[in-house]
């Protein structure tokens, strides 16, 4: 199957997640230009709506980045996203969405490497797959 | 035998209406079409002899609890009942002012299996009769056996009841339904057994028939919001018109919405018009919930919602 360039719509949380995405930029590490960025205040914010409608208007996939288990900034939000967003991997499989497609992972605001590290994974994952046509009629 | 739970429901409910135990009950009362039970919320005593108990009462009556006020006595097979305590879990009704009869159930006939199998209209059956594990049909052309497994609602065939212990009062005895569990899990499994891409076409299939009527979501007790995001236009996550990918958009939310607090009732699938089979939905649900969480809904009035309680660590093996 020929590669093509995965479209990623990635949701970090303001304080670890985003500021990490920050130092990777500021440190002017390498990292694919397939990601899209929304800031979230915490990963606890993002509901399993927000992945559904950025694969439903044509992501190939969904980042959802939060702080490191006990560092999330409002203290349990990253908890809560990881029971949410588990069921949401596990079942929206179920349905037919590839788990490739759905990511969901920590990244600390001193992780800059850490952070393009994982773009870098999550792009190469969605490599592989074709692109999403999954609403196309 | 159902007459006789019947008695004694009526008898019961007399007593609590006398008493003053209770403002309202919540049962079942004949329907208008043939065999069929409906729902039926009386206060005064006059219409107790209007209680029915026999084996087509599917409704899960606790969808009406949050609506009715004052102290409510409810009829409540075992399924049912999880999905009360469920409502008190979810802080959508308070515990003690429900007072929870539970029937003995033997499972739910499914009268669309019935006529099927028979070639009849419900209308052309003169009775259904159900003694030991046989349903005897009788109808102008004679009478026709089946085992109860062959006529049984799908959600009873997978029915997991016993080990609730929320009932206030039970009325006779509680006994073991003819489930086929793995007839039913087949579905579930069958569809596990596909890849992503045919089990996407599967639901692609199906819900370009949904009318998105939202029987499934008003029939459901646990799709208790008075705002659904359905109706949300700031923003509007999923438009009105019933295209299949907002169908299926549609569906898929309510599912994670109601992780952890359905129980797998089965009314949703048997309320949708057009026969999707929410059910395959619905069970697997419960089964992520229960495997990946230990959780299961309705078991426990004391135990935090789902999406209320965390571990420190669980699910990591999904996280990046
Ligand atoms: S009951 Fe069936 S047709 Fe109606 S909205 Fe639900 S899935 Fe769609
Ligand atoms: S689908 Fe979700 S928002 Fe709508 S009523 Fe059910 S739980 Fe509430
Ligand atoms: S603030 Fe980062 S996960 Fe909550």
């Amino acid at each position: 199957m020929d590669s093509f360039e995965p479209k990623i719509v990635a949701f970090c949380c303001n304080w670890c997640s985003y500021a990490g995405a920050d130092l990777a930029g500021t440190s002017r590490m390498q990292y694919p230009p397939n990601i899209r960025i929304i800031r979230v205040m915490c990963s606890g914010r993002v509901n399993p709506s927000f992945v559904l409608k950025a694969l439903s208007v044509g992501a190939d996939g969904v980042l959802v980045l939060g702080c490191h288990p006990g560092d999330c900034h409002y203290l349990t939000g990253n908890y809560r996203a990881r029971r949410r967003m588990a069921i949401a991997k596990k079942f929206l499989e179920y349905m037919g969405v590839e788990p490739e497609r759905i990511q969901v992972g920590w990244c600390s605001a001193s992780e800059g490497s850490r952070f393009a590290e994982l773009v870098g994974e999550v792009t190469d994952n969605l490599r592989q797959l074709s692109p999403n046509r999954m609403f196309n009629d | 035998m159902t007459k006789e739970l019947e008695n004694k429901l009526r008898e019961e409910v007399r007593n609590l209406l006398e008493k003053g135990k209770v403002d309202r009950v919540i049962g079942y009362g004949a329907g208008s079409l043939r065999f069929a039970a409906t729902p039926l919320i009386i206060s005064d005593k006059a219409d107790v002899d209007r209680l029915i108990i026999n084996p087509f009462i599917h409704n899960n009556l606790s969808v009406f609890l949050p609506d009715v006020s004052g102290k409510v006595a409810i009829v409540a097979k075992e399924c049912d009942a999880r999905s009360i305590i469920s409502l008190v879990q979810n802080k959508q009704i308070p515990r003690e002012n429900v007072y929870i009869i539970g029937v003995p159930c033997s499972g739910i006939i499914d009268l669309g299996k019935v006529e099927k199998l028979t070639g009849l209209d419900r209308d052309e059956i003169d009775d259904i009769s159900w003694q030991g594990d046989k349903v005897t049909i009788a109808s102008a052309g004679g009478a026709k056996e089946f085992t109860a497994q062959e006529v049984l609602a799908d959600s009873c065939l997978g029915c997991d009841a016993g080990g609730f212990r929320e009932f206030d009062l039970v009325i006779g005895e509680m006994k073991p339904v003819a489930a086929d569990k793995e007839l039913i899990r087949k579905r579930i499994k069958d569809m596990e057994a596909m890849s992503p891409a045919e089990r996407w076409e599967f639901w692609k299939n199906e819900f370009s028939r949904c009318i998105r009527c939202y029987a499934c979501r008003q029939i459901c007790p646990v799709c208790f919001c008075d705002r659904c995001f359905v109706e949300e236009t700031e923003p509007q996550w999923i438009s009105p018109l019933p295209r299949w990918q907002d169908n299926l958009i549609f569906q898929a939310v309510r599912m994670m919405h109601v992780a952890g607090r359905c129980t797998d009732c089965g009314e949703c699938e048997r309320a949708c018009p057009v026969n999707i089979p929410l059910g395959i939905l619905t069970g697997k649900m419960e089964d992520i919930v229960e495997e990946l969480f230990e959780y299961r809904a309705g078991m426990d009035k004391d135990a935090p919602p789902l999406m209320a309680a965390y571990q420190p660590e669980e699910a990591e093996d999904l996280i990046r």
